[in-house]
């Protein structure tokens, strides 16, 4: 299998104002044609001199760096790039080709409740979760009381997970994601879900963000969030970058390129 | 996979938190819950026992020949569980890698955990039995340590050799299933060794070559009796280490593999 060579840093630096740096970023995903899983078919192909995969691009040279304190909102429609771009930020898929730097702790969130688990209850789901986001027992434990009551569900700790609604679930998940404290926090469409009360709290939890300063990149597809919240919107186009700015300006773009194509 | 980041505190905290959910989870939901991790293995033990050693009459040379039995299931049950587990792992944690990032091995070595602590129960039992039995305590009890060590780094490299190519190739399960129900025949758990030396020297000293037949006779020989035929009293010339050399060259090979491939397991499982 081809090796990457791209490179992905991360260091800690103070001094420096810049937060990410990206260079040169590309990134394709190998798409397996027909029935190419498996040792049979892989066999066959291989035979027959077929390759068994087409090469998607997905990512074709993004060039972009973030300051600390940015807001920064990616928007792009589905398939852009905008998920695969947050995961190779995160150190979840390796660049292709590029050089990506990273200055300071980055904590990622592509999904609310990472690792829960419906068999186990609700105090066991969130130790596990908790010890994904990089926290001991000693410290879960500090924080375990503040948590529940956050999500206002304390009645529910012991219940069974599979037992909580859709919606519990991503209070719960919520309540712990926002005690992590990073540098930077990348963030994947975590507001899409919730009844108008949740919102209300995100809403709340990102406004606390921007007061503090903090470093935030959120993939979103809600205009009204990008011009609320952000301080620089970012728009990918199939792999690329075609907007990079103002995030009101970022946002009529995007809101054109529908109108465009109806 | 910097060595030094190896087991830094954050590694730390998600194998403790991996191998005690993996544990829960095995047992979730059985009225009888942890105490399979014991009764598994007893009731298999029983089976053979009945089976070989009363109606077949195998064995009856052998002192303590009923823990000399358990012991070697148990060990084997170790093997298999730790490897088929740890095949699977990065699969049955695909959800956990296509979402956070951080050191692929150890959903391996958390799902090789879980198959360590029940081989650790069933050592007590084991003892217990042991004693019972009428084998007395001895100083060659601490000899089981490494012979345990090395059995679970061949497991740990198995894992990660077939673990990572199960990840493109799912048949490893499948295939690996049915090659441990033949290596089980080849390794001296239900028959003894000594019953293979009657009849030819050679195809014993080749049996006890394999590393997972040469740990179960260390530990039976350390532990119950020092008549157990081990490869260091049988074999006499270099090939003697050779079980150790098979343990290594699979640990290295399956890391040097299991690294190389994971940069695209989130991608690919």
């Amino acid at each position: 299998m081809k090796q990457p060579i791209g490179h992905r840093t991360e260091i800690n630096d103070n001094k420096n104002d810049t937060a990410i740096k990206v260079e040169n970023l590309h990134k394709s995903f190998k798409l397996p044609t027909e029935q190419a899983f498996g040792l049979k078919q892989a066999i066959f192909n291989r035979l027959r001199g077929v390759k068994g995969y087409t090469e998607q691009k997905v990512l074709k040279g993004l060039n972009f760096e973030i300051k600390k304190g940015e807001f920064v909102g990616i928007v792009g429609r589905n398939g852009s790039g905008k998920s695969t771009l947050l995961k190779i930020l995160a150190g979840i898929y390796y660049p292709e080709k590029g050089d990506i730097t990273i200055n300071g702790s980055l904590i990622p969130f592509i999904e609310l409740g990472v690792g829960f688990n419906p068999e186990l209850t609700g105090r066991e789901n969130v130790y596990l979760n908790g010890a994904l986001l990089g926290f001991s027992n000693e410290e879960m434990n500090k924080m375990y009381n503040d948590i529940w009551k956050f999500a206002e569900l304390e009645q529910f700790q012991d219940q069974k997970l599979k037992n909580y609604s859709s919606g519990m679930q991503v209070r719960l998940a919520f309540s712990i994601a926002i005690r992590a404290k990073g540098n930077i926090l990348l963030l994947d469409e975590v507001l899409a879900v919730g009844d108008a009360a949740f919102q209300q709290k995100c809403n709340d939890y990102f406004e606390s963000l921007k007061e503090q300063n903090q470093t935030v990149i959120l993939v979103t597809h809600s205009m009204e969030n990008v011009t609320r919240f952000c301080t620089r919107g970012i728009l990918i186009e199939n792999g690329k970058i075609i907007k990079d700015g103002d995030p009101k300006e970022v946002a009529n773009h995007y809101t054109k390129m529908f109108i465009h194509n109806n | 996979m910097n060595i030094p980041l190896v087991l830094n505190r954050r590694n730390r905290i998600l194998l403790k938190e991996l191998t005690k959910t993996d544990f829960k989870l095995r047992y979730q939901g059985s009225v009888l819950g942890y105490l399979w991790a014991l009764l598994r293995p007893l009731m298999m033990f029983a089976i053979l026992y009945i089976v070989f050693a009363k109606l077949l009459k195998i064995g009856g040379d052998i002192p303590h020949y009923p823990v000399y039995l358990l012991c070697g299931t148990t060990m084997w049950s170790f093997f298999t569980e730790c490897t088929s587990q740890g095949i699977q792992a990065v699969v049955a944690r695909g959800d956990l890698l296509r979402k956070i990032s951080f050191p692929k091995y150890i959903v391996v070595v958390s799902a090789t955990l879980t198959a360590v602590i029940n081989m650790l129960i069933n050592l007590v039992v084991i003892i217990i039995f042991a004693l019972i039995n009428g084998v007395s305590p001895d100083w060659s009890w601490l000899l089981t340590i490494p012979a345990i060590l090395e059995l679970y780094i061949l497991s740990l490299g198995i894992a990660f050799l077939l673990g990572s190519i199960n990840v493109k190739y799912r048949d490893i399960t499948s295939i690996w299933d049915v090659f441990v129900q033949a290596l089980f025949y080849t390794i001296p758990i239900i028959y003894p060794i000594s019953m293979v030396a009657d009849t030819s020297t050679t195809a014993a000293k080749i049996i006890l070559l394999n590393p997972i037949a040469q740990t179960i006779q260390d530990i039976r020989f350390s532990l119950i009796t020092h008549d157990s035929i081990t490869t260091w009293n049988y074999i006499s010339n270099p090939l003697v280490i050779t079980p150790i050399i098979i343990t290594l060259s699979i640990l290295i090979f399956g890391a040097l593999s299991f690294r190389k491939k994971s940069k695209f397991f989130a991608e690919e499982v």
